[in-house]
């Protein structure tokens, strides 16, 4: 199988589509491997996340080129591999290759378009039928989507921006002072560093701990907080520890998990283990958990709200601020909005949007980016879980427009890299004509 | 379609005779004429029930009708014999609207929303009429028993005339997106005072290609208010619909200038596969040509050509009022997915509900009645405003006490 494998993956490395036995072989054997992980799979960092990709082959390929190739990098693909772009085919199965063949080196999640319904309208169906003659391979694609986990949580990364995989002098020659900690920074696809962010220092605010700690003990003068936090110093780590001590003690660089899925959060879920309880094997579902988990968005909201997809919801800042506090995440990453700058952090940096499609559809002219997240070495590589006390924490929803909300400590976001690239110059090669105009009738 | 399949399909469409080639059938229609109560047509006869896709309404005509009346007694089969608009609305309106320069009498046909039901407001594309939709509100309304539909004809099209100040019918039509536009608040309005509703209902407005232009023009300048819930476009897309106004007036030398009878304009209609649902084309093309009696034969009521100047203004800058107005957006696409890269941009980014019927032709509400309505029926419901229910704000949650607040172990 393996020796199968790698010249499929030759195959399709060069855009070429594999014979149809050869392709139920391969779905065949994915859905093995797929059946075996749950509706949440966990992923160890370092991990480079990875958002639509959209049948655009070449630039699929930009990709692997600019983060590294499997197996030598970790890759997690937050799905919408299929329909839009001229190669849906070759992308999905190219994938679905590297999937077999290092299983534990490239995760794969459900997006909105592995769906019969949506393949049929939006390009990947058509183009299995101009491929092959038939729809076998369309159906056995599909039956490959149903088994597709539908989210992952990745345990383990640092607060540090991860090391450099190249040896890039840039990198060395910038490295802050030793009292700064980058928390972000944004690289082109030659690796050059085109911006960086340094992380808040919260020491500072907890020297003012008495004042910001009342204001959060009560949140705003007219919420009636029913029940006070039952521990309030577990639940203010600042206030717990002297200043001093988390002024002059390092700070462990352990972060929370980072949730990954295609769309966004349900009003049905509240917890990553509601998951975990979903009955994934099946096309889609037109409403319910697993539909907002592939289609919701952020949005600048306060709670919920419609969202004009026709499928799933809208949730704002609040939502995604209480759903990482209570499942000791700090960081939900997502796909499926088209960002023109490649990447887009939101709502005090507790969700972020990571897009891989460069001048989506040819012609939208956006730039794509992946995410890198190191791994966190301080902890001997022992992961914890639910490691809420060891946890670095930050203030999140801190700029006072949220509302009555108030401020909640939650953990440390992870260090990201985004790799930013281009479409790939041969992103067009071999581009079928252009789509014929409507017989307009005005 | 490649250019030379379409200049195929064009060479091939227009040698198809005028005249439907079938032998009447004189005793059959006798028998059929008495009994009042047989259905105009089953659903099996259309003739796209070759193509399984295609989904035909059955209509239940009101008994008082003559459906099977000849124009002019001539006897033609059942399947292009044109059905009254009756059998779809309950009532038509005449709304005069007078300016000092000219009066306009807006005809548009309604089925009035019971109590508290959503009134749809549709509006035509070029050279169609009022009953474009008529097929599309028969299914509507069974999904959606309560809600209205007024469906109007635009000015220059149907039933609506305009008149210059000493009563003579002009002959150069205002069309522009901005006039048509401020006729569709005006026609809603005209409707309210005319029914003696004391506010307007939730209106949803749904426009087929031009007529998707001018709803989008009336969301975009809030010229119903609050009122408006949300608004769909029916197959028209500003970058598409600007490239293929080039090859308009090719498409347009290609039709038939007349025809011999209505049912004859019907079975064109249908031949060509301009329209596809038999049920549909029988109500819908009738209003689209008028009878000249000096030349014994139908002619088109609009004369699309002379509309040329309006063209590039109806579609400019329609993606972008698309994207910007309030309400719920949809925008339902027959064939393939044609975006612009505007609306590209847009529908990845979540910014409005797309739907394709890969199945349909231009004519989508008519191609598939019932499939639009299903999508409409949803779209307001999604879009309602007294049926929202939102699950409940976190912090909502946490004051009423129903949540504890966050606190980790």
């Amino acid at each position: 199988m393996i020796n199968v494998c790698c010249r499929a993956i030759a195959q399709l490395r060069a855009c070429r589509p594999i014979p149809e036995p050869q392709v139920r072989e391969l779905c065949y054997k994915a859905r093995e491997i797929l059946i075996e992980e749950g509706n949440v799979v966990s992923v160890h960092a370092p991990v480079t996340i990875c958002g639509d990709i959209h049948g655009q082959f070449h630039d699929l390929m930009e990709l692997f080129r600019v983060g590294g190739d499997v197996p030598d990098t970790n890759y997690l693909f937050m799905g919408d591999f299929v329909d839009r772009g001229f190669y849906s085919l070759e992308s999905f199965l190219l994938l679905l290759c590297l999937k077999v063949r290092y299983p534990d080196r490239i995760t794969l999640i459900r997006g909105n378009h592995e769906s019969r319904q949506i393949t049929t309208v939006y390009g990947f169906y058509d183009e299995c039928i101009r491929k092959y003659g038939s729809a076998n391979v369309w159906r056995y694609c599909c039956e490959v989507f149903d088994y597709l986990a539908l989210g992952a949580l990745v345990l383990g990364a640092t607060t540090d921006v991860p090391p450099a995989a190249s040896d890039n002098e840039n990198t060395q020659s910038t490295l802050p002072p030793e009292d700064e900690e980058v928390e972000s920074e944004v690289l082109n696809a030659n690796g050059d560093i085109l911006s960086k962010t340094l992380r808040r220092r919260f020491a500072g605010l907890s020297m003012m701990s008495h004042h910001t700690n009342s204001s959060r003990i009560s949140p705003a003068p007219d919420v009636d907080v029913p029940s006070p936090p039952d521990h309030p110093a577990s639940s203010l780590p600042l206030q717990s520890s002297p200043s001093s001590q988390s002024l002059f003690t390092p700070p462990t660089s352990t972060t929370g998990a980072v949730l990954c899925v295609h769309g966004g959060l349900s009003p049905l879920i509240e917890t990553v283990d509601k998951i975990r309880l979903i009955d994934r094997k099946q096309e889609v579902p037109h409403e319910g958990a697993m539909c907002d988990l592939l289609w919701s968005d952020p949005d600048e909201i306060e709670g919920w709200g419609l969202s004009p997809r026709g499928a799933g919801f809208l949730f704002g800042a609040d939502i995604v601020r209480h759903f990482n506090h209570n499942n000791d995440l700090s960081l939900v990453a997502r796909a499926h909005q088209l960002v023109m700058e490649g990447y887009k952090e939101m709502f005090d940096k507790t969700i972020v949007t990571v897009w891989s499609a460069p001048n989506y559809c040819y012609r939208c002219g956006n730039v794509a980016a992946i995410l890198e997240l190191g791994e966190d070495g301080s902890n001997g590589g022992c992961i914890a879980r639910a490691n809420g006390d060891q946890g670095r924490r930050e203030p999140v929803g801190t700029d006072g427009s949220e509302g009555g909300s108030g401020v909640l400590w939650n953990l440390a976001s992870p260090g990201r890299r985004y790799r930013v690239f281009e479409a790939a110059p041969q992103g067009t090669r071999g581009m079928p004509a252009k789509k014929p105009v409507g017989e307009y009738f005005l | 379609m490649s250019d030379f399949q379409r200049s195929f399909a064009r060479a091939h469409l227009s040698r198809l005779p005028p005249e439907p080639p079938a032998i009447p059938d004189e005793q059959q229609d006798a028998t059929r004429e008495d009994s009042l109560d047989i259905r105009p047509s089953s659903p099996n006869d259309s003739l796209s029930s070759a193509s399984s896709a295609s989904s035909t309404g059955t209509i239940v005509p009101s008994p008082s009708r003559n459906l099977f009346e000849r124009p002019k007694g001539a006897a033609l089969k059942s399947r292009s014999a044109p059905l009254p608009w009756e059998d779809f609305f309950s009532q038509e309106l005449f709304l005069t609207q007078k300016k000092p320069s000219e009066t306009t009498v807006h005809h548009a046909y309604l089925n009035p929303p019971t109590s508290s039901g959503p009134l749809v407001v549709t509006h035509h594309g070029a050279g169609s009429s009022g009953l474009s939709f008529a097929s599309f509100t028969a299914e509507f309304l069974k999904l959606i028993p309560d809600a209205g539909v007024l469906s109007l004809d635009a000015r220059g099209h149907g039933q609506t005339t305009t008149t210059d100040s000493t009563g003579v019918a002009l002959s150069v039509q205002d069309l522009s997106l901005t006039t048509l536009a401020a006729d569709v608040a005006f026609v809603v309005n005209a409707v309210k005072t005319e029914m003696k509703w004391t506010a307007l209902p939730d209106i949803v407005l749904i426009g087929h290609s031009l007529g998707g232009a001018v709803v989008t023009e009336v969301a975009h300048e809030r010229l119903l208010g609050n009122a408006l819930l949300a608004y769909g476009v029916l197959d028209v897309v500003e970058g598409s619909a600007m490239d293929a106004l080039r090859s308009m007036d090719t498409y347009l030398s290609t039709r038939p200038k007349s025809f011999p009878s209505l049912a004859s304009g019907i079975d064109w209609h249908l031949k060509s596969r301009t329209i596809r649902n038999t049920i549909s084309a029988r109500v819908s093309v009738p209003p689209l040509l008028q009878e000249s009696k000096a030349h014994d034969q139908w002619l088109w009521r609009t004369d699309l050509a002379s509309t040329k100047p309006f063209w590039e203004g109806w579609f400019i800058g329609l993606s972008k009022k698309f994207l910007e107005s309030r309400g719920g957006k949809l925008l339902l696409l027959a064939g393939t997915d044609r975006l612009d890269k505007e609306l590209m941009i847009g529908q990845m980014q979540g910014k409005y509900q797309l739907q394709v019927f890969p199945e349909a032709g231009h004519f989508i509400q008519e191609d598939q009645p019932a499939k639009t309505a299903q999508v409409v029926a949803d779209f307001y419901k999604r879009n309602d405003r007294s049926g929202l229910v939102l699950p409940p704000k976190v912090d909502d949650l946490i004051k009423q006490g129903k949540l504890k607040p966050a606190s980790h172990k």
